[in-house]
């Protein structure tokens, strides 16, 4: 593995500026480690402080040195794990199925053609109500081919029942998969937890981040409270998953009962993520939008929307904006699934247009999977708005702050005209 | 009432030579003389075939049920025991055994029956042993079938599988081995088709029991065998699946576990097809097979490809234990079984039983042994052992196979088969117990590796 | 109102073997077994032995209590049944107590039968039926015999079967002088046929038995402590010990008004089942159809209350193996004075047509008579003096309908091997 420089430095005060999280300076705590990593690598380091039973992981690009940072941490015995180098991500995820139902607090990262493969037990795993943890380090889909980031195939399997988080910085990318835990294996959630950063831009961008306290992360996450609803334990023998449905005898209620469990779980996983985010901010002094990030929304008439890494550039394009005094804001999405209705309308109802942008695509509607979920927030709005679909980055195109310059504006116009039906493509003129 | 041991005949064995009545003779007689054997080998001229008159220590003899003097009785030995001081030579228990196991004998004045040689060679009957051409065997198996049936049973009764399906026979009989202490893994197909994770909440075996996805029935036991592990606890990952999802979709799965090691039992139910869904072709399916998806029609006879050998391949994949079985050989398959156990607390072990489909290959219901038997006895189906240390070894002699034509009229699906197809499956047949021969003839000796053994060597280098 | 799910009436053979069956397919079902007898069963086969002194009384016992309580059997004694009440599935024992089953097996075998002979009820005389007729009779033989060393004291036995003979026998043996009467043409009837009876016969007066065929006892008449036995011939025998060995009768005094069917004994179909629901019957209480469907005598015969008591079992637990009756065949293994005498099956008819064929050969010492009787290329019957087979393979060969034409010659040359053979090759 790469020798990464570790650095251990008294914060001098609390991390201020766009990036860095709002802290709590009330909080004392232990002076925490300070690494210079990539996404990749604080994901590992994520994972080593959450103490997971199982870590099973096939690589993939841009996966891959999480991956490799995971099996040397292993070897090294910073992280008392096993490790199943297993054939396929397939078995990849089947492999955490047992193990979770054995009672193992677990982990894995896949993304693009692997979550495609994987997908069969993808499926099946919320259904399983596993808290299983696992990123996804976004990647477009093939074809054409290409290994680049994107957010295809997290937005793919957007209806499938996992819990899907979206980090905006390395930091937040350790942050939440030790939070991904928390929220995971609340026995009122028993859902698993996506923490998706983006292929590329967070896998591979190098930072500066704080390490946590083994010990503090210890005390915030407990011990593992995997398989107390559905186990295979000859102490407690019990048939998981039996033929179940039909259209007479007890089937189709015991059908409707897990699904509609399965609903409530995800419901409660609203007012989970956020009382752990609360508490992590309590904790550790870093304080994330737990569902829908307001970013100077105050006295703005229109705003962007957008979700994962892409806010950076996006922000400065409102700073930008803002400082030429057009009343422009913007909204990002942490928490995709389940979707935060309230918070999004508490955002959407502070502005007069929207202009959201997507890194993926939704070929029905011919716009992005996200614009579609705002266009179904807008339902609950106070006055129906327009929204732009906006789509760019696909296959590691940048997206820059001239990009969200142009998205701007293209929302402005909304002002001025009636709503297009059709996207605006941002990569489309890129050389 | 419990099974005991038996001396079994096999008359196409024996060529009358009598040596087993002077090794009889020997041991019982008061004279010396080959009259007082209590064993008697017969010729029918009108056959050309031997026989054999010996008392079979019937489970509920008949001799004994006649006696008026309670002279007779099975003894807990298994041995049906005369008793010279009650016995008043009326002779009635001979009117009472129908195979000429217990007769008058004028020398000695009283009636005489086989005793196994229970007084002086207890667990060597010398007509056994003195049989060089294997005519005579002394059949322990009831041994393995008492202990079987002290074990707890494991399975609901009346699994809904079809009627004469031997899955339920399979299964029932591998948990009381494999026992409480174990978690059970049973992909979708015939075994769950049964109703072994249950169905709408009501459970059919008492093991903690689960539906793998078809695919993933090896990685999901991966992730249960060794969380247990990791908490210091010994606890059994047991699949039982059919070819399809051992060997078809499911084959990544099972080759990845087999190639780490895992410490899994995996039992492959080989029924040569997807049986549970109306019988459509698999990997598994032999040749010329008529399935649902191979049908017989103006351009089609049945299935126009070989079948995978599966558990050759699980065999090169270096496992610690892989064998193949066939329910008409329970005696072999409970030995396999035992090895398999022991062999998965070290690393991967694969079973594979040869299990005919009453149903999808047409056949009536009560011949599955039948055609299970004949399946091996025409080395159609081929029983063998796999052993890291050993290499490969044959279960049975397969050099003298009845006519492999002898198996194919017992089932509906070959019917339609034509000469060409059938010389193929008879070519194959052959093929397969060549390959097989071969394998068993490499003995594993001194500075040679054993098959699909890996070379200590490579990782002497590595290290270096 | 005690209530079992079975009770089982008698437990001589049949019952014993009803019991096993019962037990082999329903574990759980609560079981009665009512003895009329104060001790534990004994087989009236084994009385004979009982005379003679082979056995000692304390040795003969089919069944110790602790088999019956290994089996979770209710086992009684001395409880005789008075009455049944085959409507109300209740049965009503000697003592006024009633017992409710439900199922129930009439295995009360048979009580001696006494001919009608002038003057029999008013003389000591002696049967062989249960173990205290065994003893008495031990007893009287030993008396007999003791007087016979002052002078030669006489038995007279009316009855030339199979209990007659050895009684008979036993009685020379004790030193008495015997004289047998019996009705019909030669002794045996019904088992064996006229030239086996003869070489039988010949073996007695051999041994100086007086032995009287188609004779008739007119009248007894008392003499002191002894009798005299009146012949119809117009002479007489006195007799120091009278036994009467004149067949049986059905024990069903209990029956009168149950609904349950008698003619010659309980009236069964291939299952055992009597005319009354829920109740069963098997042994000698029973009225055995014949095998061949014809007048063959059958019933009364050690193993066929075994095959009844089995079948008798299995239909009463709904054993699914059950298979019907096959019907009785006459089936003998007789020793007497250390020769032997076996048979199976049925002698041809007077006038046979001619799918019958008879083989016979008939040696002497060593070589032995032996008669084969075949039709239409199936064996019916084996008759054997002093030649060795095994009857219960030749049994089978009848019951199965064996096709032995070609093996007819080798049979009668050898018909131990030869059937043996021809067994191995046929069933596992």
């Amino acid at each position: 593995m790469n020798e990464v420089a570790e650095m251990t430095a008294p914060v001098a005060e609390p991390a201020s500026g766009r990036n860095a999280p709002a802290c709590d300076a009330a909080v004392t705590r232990k002076e925490p480690k300070v690494l210079v990593c990539d996404g990749n690598e604080a994901a590992a380091w994520g994972v080593v402080l959450s103490r997971p039973d199982m870590v099973a992981v096939y690589p993939i690009t841009p996966q891959s040195s999480l991956a490799e940072y995971v099996a040397q941490f292993v070897a090294d015995g910073v992280l008392d794990a096993e490790l199943v180098e297993a054939e396929g991500e397939h078995s990849v995820l089947s492999v955490l199925h047992g193990a979770a139902l054995a009672g193992a607090r677990t982990y894995t990262a896949s993304c693009g053609q692997g979550l495609a493969f994987m997908f069969e037990p993808y499926f099946r795993t919320p259904n399983l109500r596993l808290p299983i943890v696992m990123s996804i380090v976004n990647r477009d889909g093939i074809t054409p081919q290409c290994v680049w980031g994107g957010q295809q195939d997290a937005m793919t399997v957007r209806e499938v029942g996992w819990v899907q988080l979206f980090c905006e910085t390395v930091q937040e990318v350790l942050d939440t998969i030790v939070m991904a835990y928390r929220i995971a294996e609340d026995r009122s959630v028993m859902l698993p937890v996506n923490v998706n950063h983006d292929g590329n831009y967070l896998s591979n961008g190098i930072v500066r981040i704080e390490l946590p306290d083994q010990a503090e992360v210890d005390d915030f996450l407990g011990t593992p409270d995997v398989n107390w609803h559905a186990a295979l334990d000859p102490d407690r023998p019990m048939g998981v998953d039996p033929l179940t449905g039909g259209a007479t005898g007890p089937g189709p209620a015991l059908f409707v009962g897990y699904r509609r469990g399965h609903c409530e779980g995800m419901q409660n996983a609203l007012r989970v993520i956020v009382e752990v985010h609360e508490e992590w901010a309590r904790r550790f002094g870093r304080r994330y939008a737990p569902l829908v990030e307001e970013y100077r929304l105050d006295g703005a008439d229109h705003a962007l929307v957008t979700i994962g890494s892409m806010a950076g550039a996006a922000k400065d394009a409102v700073d930008a904006a803002r400082e030429r005094g057009e009343r422009v804001g913007l909204i990002r999405i942490k928490t995709l699934r389940p979707f935060p209705v309230d918070a999004m309308v508490a955002a959407l109802d502070k502005v007069q247009a929207v202009g959201v942008v997507d890194r993926a695509v939704s070929y029905g509607w011919n716009s992005g999977p996200v614009h579609q979920e705002t266009l179904a927030a807008l339902q609950y709005c106070r006055h129906r708005i327009p929204c732009l679909s906006l789509i760019g980055g696909l296959a590691g195109a940048d997206l820059t702050q001239a990009h969200f310059e142009r998205a701007i504006a293209e929302t402005a116009k909304l002002f001025d005209g009636p709503c297009p039906r059709t996207p605006v493509w941002l990569n489309a003129e890129d050389r | 009432m419990s099974a005991t041991p038996t001396i079994a005949f096999d008359a196409t064995r024996c060529d009358g030579c009598g040596e087993c009545m002077s090794a009889c003779a020997s041991a019982k007689s008061t004279d010396g003389s080959s009259a007082q054997s209590r064993i008697r080998i017969v010729r029918d001229e009108e056959s050309g075939s031997w026989g054999i008159a010996q008392c079979r220590q019937c489970g509920d003899p008949r001799c004994a049920s006649v006696c008026p003097a309670a002279a007779l009785a099975k003894g807990d030995d298994g041995i049906v025991a005369w008793d010279a001081e009650r016995c008043v030579n009326c002779l009635i228990c001979t009117a009472g055994c129908t195979f000429g196991g217990i007769a008058f004998s004028p020398a000695e004045g009283h009636v005489v029956k086989c005793d196994q040689c229970s007084d002086q060679h207890a667990g060597a009957p010398q007509c056994v042993s003195a049989c060089a051409r294997g005519a005579l065997r002394y059949v322990t198996a009831a041994n393995v079938y008492n202990r079987w049936g002290e074990l707890e049973d494991l399975f609901v009764p009346g699994l809904g599988g079809c009627q004469g399906c031997n899955t339920e026979l399979i299964m029932r009989h591998t948990l009381r081995r494999v026992g409480p202490n174990t978690v059970l893994a049973t992909p979708p197909g015939c075994i769950p088709g049964m109703g072994s994770v249950g169905y709408n909440g009501m459970l059919g075996c008492k093991v903690p029991v689960f539906h793998p996805l078809l695919t993933n029935t090896a990685s999901m036991l991966t992730g249960i065998r060794r969380q247990h592990k990791r908490k210091g606890r010994n606890v059994t990952a047991l699949a039982l699946a059919g070819d399809g999802g051992a060997g078809d979709v499911g084959f990544q799965s099972l080759s990845g576990a087999a190639e780490r090691g895992e410490q899994i039992l995996f039992v492959c139910v080989d029924n040569e097809g997807y049986m549970n869904t109306g019988a459509q072709r698999s990997g598994s399916t032999t040749y010329g097979a008529w399935t649902a998806t191979t049908p017989i029609g103006d351009s089609a006879r049945g299935k126009a490809q070989d079948a995978k050998n599966l558990p050759l391949l699980m065999m090169w994949h270096g496992c610690e234990y892989v064998a193949t079985a066939s329910t008409a050989f329970m005696e072999d398959f409970y030995a396999k079984l035992e090895a398999a156990l022991e062999a998965s607390e070290r690393g991967f072990a694969y079973l594979h039983l040869y299990s005919p489909c009453t149903s999808g290959w047409r056949f009536p219901s009560a011949s599955n042994i039948e055609v299970a038997r004949t399946a091996v006895e025409t080395n159609f189906a081929v029983l063998w052992e796999y052993r890291r240390e050993q290499g490969l070894t044959l279960s049975r002699d397969i050099d003298d196979p009845l006519p492999v034509t002898d198996y194919l009229k017992l089932l509906g699906k070959f019917r339609h088969l034509d000469a060409a197809q059938i010389a193929h499956i008879e070519r194959h047949v052959a093929e397969q117990a060549q390959v097989l021969r071969e394998l068993a003839a490499m003995q594993p000796c001194e500075g040679r590796q054993v098959v699909g053994r890996q070379s200590d060597l490579m990782a002497v280098d590595l290290d270096q | 109102m005690e209530q079992f799910d079975y009770v089982v009436l008698g437990a001589s053979h049949a019952g014993l073997e009803a019991l096993r069956a019962i037990r082999a397919h329903d574990a759980d079902g609560s079981i009665a077994v009512l003895d009329r007898e104060a001790r534990l069963p004994v087989s009236p086969t084994v009385l004979p032995y009982v005379v003679s002194g082979k056995c000692a009384e304390d040795r003969i016992a089919l069944r110790e209590r602790s088999w019956f309580d290994a089996q979770r059997v209710d086992y009684r004694q001395q409880a005789a049944a008075a009455a049944l009440d085959a409507a109300r599935s209740r049965l009503r024992l000697a003592d006024g107590r009633e017992i409710g089953y439900g199922k129930l097996l009439l295995a009360t075998g048979a009580a001696p039968a006494l001919p009608p002979i002038e003057g029999l009820s008013d003389v000591r005389f002696h049967v062989l039926r249960t173990l205290a007729d065994a003893l008495a009779l031990r007893d009287a033989a030993n008396e007999v015999a003791s007087e016979a060393g002052r002078s030669a004291g006489r038995a007279v036995v009316l009855g030339a079967g199979l209990v007659g003979m050895h009684a008979a026998e036993n009685l020379v043996r004790a030193g008495a002088r015997v004289t047998i009467v019996e009705m019909r043409g030669q002794v045996l009837p019904g088992y064996f046929d006229a030239t086996a009876a003869a070489r039988i016969e010949a073996v007695f007066r051999d041994k100086g038995v007086e032995v009287l065929t188609g004779r008739r006892v007119k009248q007894v008449a008392r003499r002191g402590e002894d009798c005299t036995v009146l012949l119809d011939g117009g002479d007489a025998r006195e007799a120091e010990l009278l036994l009467v060995a004149a067949g049986v009768r059905p024990e069903v005094s209990y029956l009168s008004g149950s609904g349950v069917a008698v003619e010659r004994g309980i009236v069964v179909d291939e299952f055992m089942r009597t005319a009354a629901a829920n109740v069963w019957a098997a042994g000698d209480v029973v009225q055995t159809p014949s095998f061949f469907g014809d007048g063959t005598p059958a019933g009364g015969i050690l193993p066929d209350a075994v095959e009844q008591g089995r079948t008798a079992g299995m239909s009463m637990a709904g054993d699914p193996a059950l298979r019907p009756y096959p019907g009785g065949v006459s089936l003998n293994t007789y020793g007497f004075f250390g020769r032997r005498a076996l048979s199976v099956g049925r002698d041809a008819p007077a006038q046979a047509g001619p799918e019958w064929d008879v083989l016979v050969r008939d040696g002497e010492g060593a070589e032995g008579y032996l008669k084969l009787v075949l039709r239409e290329g199936r064996l019916q019957g084996i008759f054997g003096v002093d030649v060795l087979f095994d009857p219960g393979i030749m049994w089978e060969l009848i019951l199965r309908r064996v096709e032995i034409d070609a093996r007819r010659q080798a049979l009668l040359e050898n018909p131990q091997d030869t059937a043996r053979a021809l067994m191995s090759g046929l069933w596992r």
